[in-house]
């Protein structure tokens, strides 16, 4: 099968190896320079203002230990603070963080406004990238991001600390937590004050509109559906602090084997029972092909006309005092007639 | 497959030798040196060389020795890992298909990491260490499966048997290896989907400490057995006859291709390729005799590893591309090119 002809020369073949690698060699170093220059002249203005912006206040360093047991010393009066997907709390803290996360295809869209400068960083927080946005201070949302080793290189570049998944599950807790980290406990203990008070107002109003008919928050991307539970992100809005009625599908699922988003075949979505669809569509016009079908026009809420969609941009995927507090509008908006 | 015949001496050809190792040595020096240049800060190589001699800013120091070099080395001993484990591994099974990802060995190793990623809490310094071990492990589970499978009492080991039960249980294993991540929740699915793709995620000295010694003792050894595996190549028949002892010499270097392949699988993930086509070029570079072919293997397994991670660094930055993916980006085409010239 391979006999190859080891009559030829060899001196062909090094060179042609020899050829390949230089090309690649020199490809490399005339791209590597541009995107270098680029990074370094968003970069280096950013470090010089920040020295001169900076606070007389009197701060001091805490040390505080985090969720996976490492010591943290929090810089008195951190100035640049990288919080990835945890964007949320910093936005309502007044506080601007130095990136914000994003992946392939896309940022946080609801929070497109108040974080219109900032530049993007990877999910997975690229170690150089970190670096060039030269933060003093990172928050890590869960201990699956930065294991094996990653803590240890993210925490030379600057103090880090790991909120951990126990925590970051409940927002509020969150939101303190992250407000004790940067001295701000009274903004984030004045912003749930107001999360609440405007959820109880929501919460009455849509009592009033549709009393104790159920909600189903459905997500559907590549073509693939999922159900929230009363734990998590828009769920966690309208099923706790709205006082919304839980769909039979999801009081079906055992509570140990849910997760955050449960995915949910369409020919189970026939069961469902809920007087109304909250459809979270990141398909866009794909999504017809779902939804022109017969068994989603034979659910009982589609045929009474109660879906209300929502597309990709808005909060209900997220978790945090902004989205929560959009989720509330957009529930208001579409439950209250 | 017998090149010295071409040879007109073997003077010229100890010469030829040595210029094709200096050549390729001269190369991953080259390639060191642009890719600690390579990567999403600028460094120039001024900046490099004032940091190298200490004189560097905090920030730049952080850079290159605790996030490049590290990364450097460690492409390096995977390549010449991977590549050694898969010239033995050719050499013993007289297949030039042979390679640790055919033989499902790689994919055997990553399910061990795999299960033990899936089921253990992520801890900071802890699994460092031991996840060259359970790869290991997993990888002489599964090159024992192939082995026994492969093996028949009246024709011995048929190097296309073994190919072929190596290729069924690594897709075998490598469907195990979906069904379990499937269960995983997002952020260790993430990890282990980019772990699947070959992607060295280990940036850092202690994974270079937890390779060395496998390296340093691997390498070296398979280098020792050379001419073990020049008789090897002559047939079993042929080999008993010279009076190697064939099972005895055949399961130590089994051995060792399998250990250096887990231990390189445990840093790297499922990096292909490299094994294949490694052996297969330094072959037509400086011919089959395995005292010259296995360290001309290990540094071009060694160059084309750190090439193909500076491009991955590099071409779509801030993002990175898995190291195995660009390796398979650039063997397939040469690959098809050895198909496209061989006469079979």
């Amino acid at each position: 099968m391979f006999s190859f002809n080891l009559q030829r020369s060899g001196s062909m073949k090094l060179a042609m190896a020899g050829l390949m690698t230089t090309t690649l060699l020199l490809s490399a170093c005339g791209n590597n320079n541009a995107a270098n220059n680029e990074a370094a002249a968003t970069t280096a203005p950013a470090a010089t203002t920040e020295a001169t912006t900076a606070p007389a206040e009197t701060a001091v360093e805490q040390t505080v230990t985090d969720a996976m047991g490492h010591k943290v010393t929090i810089p008195a009066n951190p100035q640049r603070v990288l919080a990835s997907y945890l964007e949320d709390y910093l936005v309502a803290l007044g506080v601007t963080p130095v990136a914000q996360w994003s992946v392939t295809n896309g940022t946080m869209e609801y929070l497109a406004a108040e974080l219109k400068d900032i530049p993007t960083i990877s999910y997975d927080l690229p170690l150089e990238a970190v670096t060039s946005f030269a933060p003093d201070f990172t928050i890590v949302q869960s201990e699956g991001t930065v294991q094996n080793g990653l803590y240890d290189q993210l925490n030379k570049i600057a103090p880090t600390y790991v909120l951990g998944d126990e925590v970051s599950k409940d927002w509020r807790k969150s939101l303190l937590k992250i407000g004790e980290l940067l001295n701000k406990t009274p903004e984030a203990e004045a912003a749930i004050t107001a999360y609440d008070q405007k959820a109880a107002d929501a919460k009455a109003k849509i009592s009033a509109a549709i009393g104790d008919e159920s909600v189903a928050i459905l997500w559907l991307v590549s073509k693939s559906f999922f159900i929230v539970d009363e734990t998590r992100s828009s769920g966690a809005v309208l099923y706790g602090d709205l006082g919304l009625k839980l769909p039979n599908l999801v009081t079906e699922i055992p509570a140990e084997s849910r997760a955050t988003w449960n995915p949910i075949s369409l020919e189970k979505l026939s069961e469902l029972t809920a007087d109304h669809i909250i459809l979270v569509n990141s398909d866009g016009a794909d999504a017809a092909e779902v939804t022109d079908g017969a068994i989603w026009k034979g659910i009982p809420a589609v045929k009474a006309g109660n879906v209300h969609e929502f597309g990709r941009a808005t909060s209900w995927l997220y978790s945090g005092p902004i989205a929560n507090s959009k989720t509330i509008d957009d529930a208001l908006s579409s439950l209250v007639k | 497959m017998n090149r010295t015949l071409s040879v007109p001496s073997v003077k010229s050809r100890r010469t030829r030798e040595a210029g094709i190792l200096t050549l390729l040595a001269a190369l991953i020096v080259i390639i060191f040196i642009v890719s600690m240049n390579t990567g999403f800060m600028r460094l120039s190589p001024l900046d490099v060389l004032h940091t190298l001699l200490g004189e560097g800013t905090k920030q730049q120091k952080l850079i290159l020795f605790d996030f490049r070099l590290p990364r450097i080395v460690i492409s390096l001993l995977i390549g010449a890992g991977f590549a050694v484990s898969g010239s033995i591994l050719q050499g013993l099974s007289r297949n030039a298909l042979a390679e640790p990802s055919t033989l499902g060995i790689n994919a055997g190793a990553g399910f061990a990491v795999l299960i033990f990623i899936s089921f253990v809490p992520a801890t900071t310094a802890g699994p460092i260490f031991v996840l060259p071990l359970l790869a290991l492990a997993g990888a002489a589970l599964t090159a024992t499966l192939i082995y026994f499978l492969s093996y028949r009492r009246a024709d011995g080991l048929s190097p296309t048997r073994l190919i072929l039960i190596g290729i069924a249980v690594g897709a075998g294993i490598y469907a195990f290896q979906l069904i379990l991540s499937l269960r995983l929740d997002p952020q260790n699915y993430q990890f282990v989907a980019i772990w699947l793709a070959g992607k060295i995620w280990g940036g850092d000295w202690r994974f270079v400490l937890a390779l060395l010694p496998w390296i340093l003792i691997l390498l070296p050894f398979a280098f020792y057995k050379a001419r073990v595996l020049n008789v090897l190549n002559l047939g079993d028949e042929t080999s008993k006859g010279l009076g190697l002892p064939l099972e005895r010499e055949r399961l130590l270097l089994l051995a060792a291709a399998v250990a250096l392949a887990g231990a390189c699988v445990s840093v790297s993930g499922g990096i292909g390729f490299v094994g294949l086509i490694a052996p297969h070029l330094a072959r037509r570079l400086v011919g089959p005799r395995h005292q010259i072919m296995l360290p001309a293997a290990a540094l071009i397994g060694a160059l084309l590893l750190l090439t193909a991670d500076s491009i991955g660094r590099w071409i779509l930055q801030p993002t990175e591309i898995p190291t195995g993916i660009v390796v398979a980006i650039i063997g397939a085409p040469y690959f098809l090119y050895l198909l496209a010239k061989s006469k079979a």
